[in-house]
């Protein structure tokens, strides 16, 4: 018995004494399980971020014109075609493009966009049409289509609430900012003298310890398995450096997780934009490409797809306090090791036809998801999504 | 399971210890009778001083925003003590827990502190009174205006939003109205817009004055003619009647009581302090499948921890920042839809900030003497900052009043007003303290139910 299974075996012991058997039997299921299958990793950029200044159109007048000074200039970007070229601050993401393992998809978004960050991040997290109210998110409906009887962490956000993304109408994913700290919350003294003997199964009862004794076991997995494997690559010293380091740390350890969720905010710049989007595209792009040079050194690139998105792109032309305004569609990037479609997936925006002083929309968001699901994680996207959307292609 | 405790439960946040001292012989009737007595006395709540607008191109940025501060300011303390008065034995439970119900169902994202307090006052001056004129207020209420865009919704360039929210959730519902039905009451509304004091304002020239056919009726229609037309239609009280039993009675519906609700609803002219009485009064309404088995909402949490604990002086930011973390924070609904409510209050990381929450109460009022073992590795960064004082002397004497903590009587007259559905198993160690008994207790599965 080594240390790993020795370990699973005492934490199970002891829940084993407090739980009635309807919640053992799931338990022990749970936590020798390890993974199978494919793993996607979703990055959220909250606020909206610029992506005209994330993928510059360094060729196009209009740009310039109607970015006088907020405008990245052309001979500071780094060229990726004879079109579009990246913010400086991605440098780091340059040599993904380069070997193939990026692939960037311009101009998406979805009918009658809505420009309020919360709705929009609503429908981007729910999947939804813009005209519906949706209150489950896309991938915890695939919780819910395809993943029945995994362990709640079989979609972990790295966060301390959980996103209605992972919200699914049965199941939920599971969310954690830090392992060490969610095994201190479940580890005192009244939560572990919790006795369940004698709550019935099907009521809400049932339903509050079963998600306790999940979220109990769930606490001690996670932790052992974030102690199993160190990152070595150079994470940036910020929240969302951590966030991914414990990403590389748990899927290189074989955790029994499929979808992985972070997110890092800041990106409404209403003013002042420059110096903070180079800030937070900076730790984004050193923090991705410390936890692609962790997974390759494991070689598990080739199992794992990154999207990375934001609920909005903000307007074209620049507003009066050195910023951008909320806008509508927005480029979406894709990264893995094993990309049947890499570079740029369509054409560039095109500034010269607006709608509202706005980019139009080229692909729905949904048509994204609906690959990645049907595609990557093999699932069913008219389960989650409620129709059938074209496949990219891309996986 | 005790009647009077469920009642109050339902019909507000719960009952202080010493509410239910004083209490526990009453009858039910008795106690119904008082509910709705005391939330006759529904005084409109002061708007204080706000800040006066001009037109938005005209402002400076550094106005805005400071403008904006203010306004965050305001939501905060209006939001701090509308929890304050849900949680207050002073003030008509009632009253607030049918605000926090039209809050819920007619969900509005609130912004301003001045549309905020004028929609709370719409919703006590008629939450209890006729539903056809809450109805008609909240369609003339600033901020619902404002958020469902019907001050855009003019002749020439209607906007169907309000309209639609009308039907499909606040009065009848989809299924029993067609997309024409929707344009055509959008016509009916237009003109109804706000100012930029915050009031309600008719805007003659805007409104479409022209013939409109509606729900198989045809006139000249304004917005109060299609109100009427959809309350004539049967499924409207049925609608309502099914939310109602959501919220106060059980998640599951059993139409038979709905219907028969809805039937009554009609028949008394939409009258909805007599609906809630008929619930209230029901059989049903106290049989063992309705009792002990609804997931607190945060907010009804919340507001019955603070009153069964007599929290004092929580800072605002901290009682905020509870909410968030919990998923429900007043004026913030996550659409218009309102809150989706029963197990989707429930992940694993709001899970354990609930069973953690008493304890981070005992821990911000430091009480912590006797009860460091309980309080071990509390480290949420956000009940660092609630500076809550808490007073658990009443329930000291309600344990002692039925014989001694340490006895059998003492615990049980705790479980009987803490907790909605027995604890399975529970066991105190020897010579416990009211407070500790109280702190187990509420840090239990079972606390999570009313």
């Amino acid at each position: 018995m080594n240390r790993r299974s020795f370990l699973q075996a005492s934490t199970l012991a002891s829940t084993a004494m407090m739980t009635p058997a309807f919640l053992r039997s799931m338990a022990s299921a749970y936590t020798t399980a390890s993974r199978s299958g494919k793993i996607l990793i979703v990055l959220q950029l909250s606020g909206g971020n610029d992506g005209l200044n994330t993928v510059v159109p360094y060729a196009d007048d209009i740009y310039y014109q109607k970015r006088p000074s907020l405008a990245i200039k052309a001979n500071e970007v780094i060229r990726l075609n004879e079109k579009q070229a990246l913010h400086p601050a991605l440098a780091p993401l340059q040599n993904l493009y380069d070997q193939g393992e990026l692939c960037i998809v311009n101009s998406v978004g979805y009918p009658n966009p809505d420009r309020s960050h919360f709705r929009s991040m609503d429908i981007w997290q729910t999947g939804s049409p813009a005209s519906e109210n949706w209150s489950s998110g896309w991938i915890g409906r695939y919780l819910d289509s395809a993943c029945v009887g995994k362990p709640p962490y079989h979609a972990l956000e790295v966060n301390d609430g959980l996103s209605l993304a992972m919200k699914g109408k049965i199941s939920n994913g599971f969310a954690m900012s830090d392992a060490k700290r969610l095994r201190q919350a479940v580890d005192n003294t009244r939560l572990k003298n919790l006795q369940a003997t004698g709550v019935s199964q099907s009521g809400n009862l049932g339903y509050l310890y079963k998600t306790l004794t999940e979220t109990t076991d769930a606490a001690a997995y996670l932790y052992e398995q974030s102690r199993v494997h160190k990152a070595t690559a150079d994470y940036p010293n910020v929240a969302f450096g951590k966030d991914l380091k414990q990403i590389a740390e748990l899927i290189t350890a074989d955790t029994a997780t499929q979808i992985y969720y972070a997110s890092l905010s800041g990106f409404d710049t209403h003013a002042g934009q420059k110096g903070r989007q180079q800030r937070l595209l900076g730790q984004y792009a050193q923090g991705v490409a410390a936890l692609v040079s962790d997974l390759k050194a494991n070689n598990l690139f080739d199992d794992v797809l990154i999207m990375t998105f934001s609920e909005f792109g903000r307007r074209l032309a620049q507003n009066g306090s050195g910023g951008t305004d909320h806008g509508t569609a927005n480029n979406l990037f894709l990264m893995g090791g094993k990309l049947k479609k890499a570079g740029f997936y369509n054409d560039a925006p095109n500034l010269s036809r607006l709608q509202d002083a706005d980019l139009i929309h080229q692909v729905d968001f949904r048509q994204c998801y609906a690959s990645i699901i049907d595609d990557w994680l093999e699932g069913d996207s008219q389960a989650v999504l409620g129709q059938q959307f074209a496949g990219m292609g891309i996986f | 399971m005790n009647k009077l405790l469920h009642l109050y439960r339902r019909a507000g946040f719960g009952l202080s210890p010493s509410e239910w001292q004083d209490r526990r012989n009453w009858s039910l009737d008795q106690a119904i009778d008082d509910l709705f007595l005391r939330a006759q006395s529904r005084a409109p709540l002061p708007e204080g001083d706000h800040p006066e607008y001009t037109r938005g191109g005209m402002m400076a940025a550094a106005r805005r925003k400071e403008l904006q501060k203010m306004e965050r300011q305001a939501m905060m303390s209006i939001n701090h003590n509308w929890l304050s008065r849900m949680a207050a034995p002073g003030e008509s439970s009632l009253l607030e827990r049918m605000c926090f119900f039209w809050h819920g169902h007619f969900a509005c994202e609130v912004k301003a502190g001045l549309l905020a307090i004028r929609q709370l006052n719409t919703l006590r001056a008629h939450g209890l009174g006729n539903f056809r004129d809450l109805v008609l207020a909240v369609a003339r209420d600033p901020a619902m205006i404002r958020y469902l865009n019907n001050q855009q919704n003019r002749k020439f360039s209607p906007n169907e939003n309000f309209a639609r929210e009308l039907m499909e959730l606040f009065t009848i519902g989809r299924g029993h109205y067609t997309e024409m039905d929707v344009k055509e009451a959008a016509r009916a509304f237009t003109g109804w817009s706000g100012n930029l004091a915050g009031e309600y304002v008719f805007r003659a020239r805007q409104h479409d004055n022209g013939t409109k056919t509606f729900m198989g009726k045809t006139g000249n229609f304004n917005g109060e003619d299609i109100i009427d037309i959809i309350l004539e239609q049967e499924e409207t009280a049925r609608f309502i009647c099914r939310k109602v039993y959501r919220h106060f009675v059980n998640d599951t519906v059993d139409e038979s009581h709905v219907n028969t609700l809805a039937a009554e609803f009609r028949s008394l002219d939409y009258d909805i302090a007599a609906l809630m009485r008929s619930v209230f009064s029901s059989d049903w309404f106290y049989a063992s499948e309705n009792t002990g088995n609804k997931i607190k909402s945060p907010v009804e949490l919340l507001a019955g921890t603070m009153r069964q604990l007599e929290v004092s002086n929580i800072a605002t930011q901290g009682l905020i920042g509870l909410q968030f973390a919990l998923g429900q924070v007043l004026f913030r609904p996550p659409n218009v839809a309102g809150w989706p409510g029963g197990r989707t209050w429930i992940d694993n990381s709001t899970l354990l900030l609930r069973l953690n929450l008493a304890a981070a109460l005992f821990q911000a009022a430091d009480f912590n003497f006797e009860l460091a073992p309980e309080l071990e590795q509390e480290n949420k960064r956000q009940l660092k900052r609630l500076n809550a004082e808490i007073n658990t002397t009443p329930l000291a004497a309600l344990a002692q009043d039925a014989g001694q903590v340490d006895g059998k009587q003492g615990v049980a007259s705790l479980v009987t007003l803490l907790l909605a559905t027995p604890p399975p198993d529970f066991k105190t160690g020897p010579k416990p303290s009211a407070a500790l008994v109280a702190l187990r207790l509420m840090s239990l599965p079972e606390y999570q139910l009313c």
